[in-house]
């Protein structure tokens, strides 16, 4: 008797997985999510700024550096943005093709990659600032980028999210990198130039 | 157990920060030791009797306390010459202040005496040596002078006048501000030098488009919230400083 208990029919998971899809278990990765941009915040804030950071070759200064590199993780974040469309059904004329995810996974972890030595230069060598409006939004959404990217990481590990967490959490980091881009290389090139 | 993916993208991206945040430490050392070994063996080539071979011990004796220390820095001669600096000081004579302000290919300067004499300069550095002339309201008026790490001397010329400086390099909060603002319909704009030891110098144009607008001392600058108040307005001021890029 106790042996056909075992394994439970196949249409019965369905009402049991549906209200184990709770936001609850978002808490840890939020938690570690503002952990991370208070501590890059506090870090920048605190930490007085050196001017100097290590140098990449081939440019002519550590701006024009940061604004090519932001540039490139601009570009893959809008392939994010593209192919995870793509993945939801979002782009009704395309049918999702079988290396999609691969796409998906791979753009995405160039595009932080790239974002990492910027990050590290802007920390060290920059610091939170407040001089100016620009400024301001560039130093908060510089910390934030970092956390929320943090919590969609964290949220991808876990089973049973609602539908909604990991649109919102990309939707969130692309929508901040793209301030963070246009308080930073988009102002940078519109007053120097493109140059390397 | 079997490590996520998602996790290791953020441990590598951890890795990563944490290898450059190190190499840069070290690369801000190695450049400062560079730096200071650079300036040292400058002050000892220098020729004596040579008018140079003041700024150039100056530079040396500055040097080693220097954080002005950059990653491109290069070594002009027996010089070494900071991408991004910061210069400010009296003028001899004590007649105003200047501040001098280097960041790549810009570098930005302004002379005022706390009253009615003031001149914003602009231009471009050539290898530790500036030509620059003034702007705006300042046209006219001329400053040249060479720098090196640490220190900077020469000569700004504002309405026929001469005066002549050697000042040292300056780190925040001390440094050049500047505050452009529209008060009462009219532009204004002020600029404030703040010393090394903190003292505050600054001059007020109350109409920055009339030709014959007659500068102002500057309402004093509150250094913590970098704003000051003039005509019941209060005017926000903005760094220009060469190290973080600022009011570029």
């Amino acid at each position: 008797m106790a042996a056909q208990w075992g394994e439970p029919a196949p249409t019965r998971q369905e009402p049991i997985i549906k209200p184990d899809k709770s936001a609850r278990v978002l808490v840890i990765p939020a938690l570690v999510g503002c952990l991370v941009s208070l501590t890059l915040g506090i870090y920048g804030r605190l930490h007085s700024p050196t001017g100097v950071a290590v140098d990449v070759i081939g440019f002519s200064s550590p701006g024009t550096v940061k604004a090519w590199l932001a540039t490139v993780a601009v570009l893959f974040a809008v392939v994010q943005v593209i192919s995870s469309m793509i993945m939801y059904g979002k782009i009704s004329w395309i049918t999702a093709p079988p290396w999609i995810g691969t796409l998906h996974k791979w753009s995405g972890r160039i595009a932080f990659i790239v974002t990492v030595p910027v990050a590290v230069h802007c920390l060290y060598a920059l610091g939170f600032e407040t001089f100016n409006l620009r400024v301001i939004v560039h130093s908060i959404c510089g910390c934030l980028f970092f956390g929320v990217f943090t919590v969609k990481m964290l949220a991808l590990t876990k089973k049973g999210l609602p539908n909604w967490v990991l649109p919102v959490a990309g939707g969130l980091a692309f929508a901040l990198l793209t301030v963070i881009w246009f308080t930073s290389a988009f102002w940078f090139f519109s007053i120097f130039g493109f140059r390397r | 157990m079997k490590i996520q993916t998602p996790i290791i993208t953020l441990l590598v991206g951890v890795a990563l920060a944490a290898a450059l945040l190190v190499s840069s430490m070290s690369a801000v050392s190695e450049k400062k030791a560079a730096l200071a070994a650079a300036s040292s063996s400058a002050a000892a080539n220098a020729a004596p009797g040579v008018t140079t071979s003041a700024a150039a011990s100056s530079a040396a004796a500055s040097g080693s306390q220097s954080a002005s220390a950059s990653a491109s820095a290069s070594a002009t001669g027996s010089f070494v010459i900071p991408p991004h600096a910061n210069y400010d000081g009296e003028v001899q004579g004590n007649k105003g202040a200047v501040a001098l302000v280097v960041h790549d290919t810009f570098a930005v300067a302004y002379f005022c005496n706390g009253s009615t004499i003031e001149a914003w300069f602009s231009g471009t550095p050539d290898n530790g040596k500036l030509n620059l002339t003034g702007k705006g309201a300042s046209a006219g008026s001329t400053l040249t002078a060479n720098y090196a790490l640490g220190h900077a001397r020469g000569t700004v010329t504002v309405n026929g006048v001469s005066y002549v400086f050697s000042i040292i390099a300056v780190h925040k909060p001390s440094g050049l501000f500047e505050s452009i603002a529209n008060v009462r319909g009219a532009t204004i704009k002020a600029g404030w030098i703040v010393l090394a030891d903190g003292t505050e110098v600054g001059s007020l144009n109350p109409n920055e488009n009339a030709a014959n607008s007659v500068s102002q001392a500057a309402p004093t600058l509150d250094p913590s919230t970098l704003t000051a108040t003039y005509d019941g307005t209060t005017i926000t001021a903005t760094p220009i400083d060469g190290e973080t890029g600022s009011g570029f």
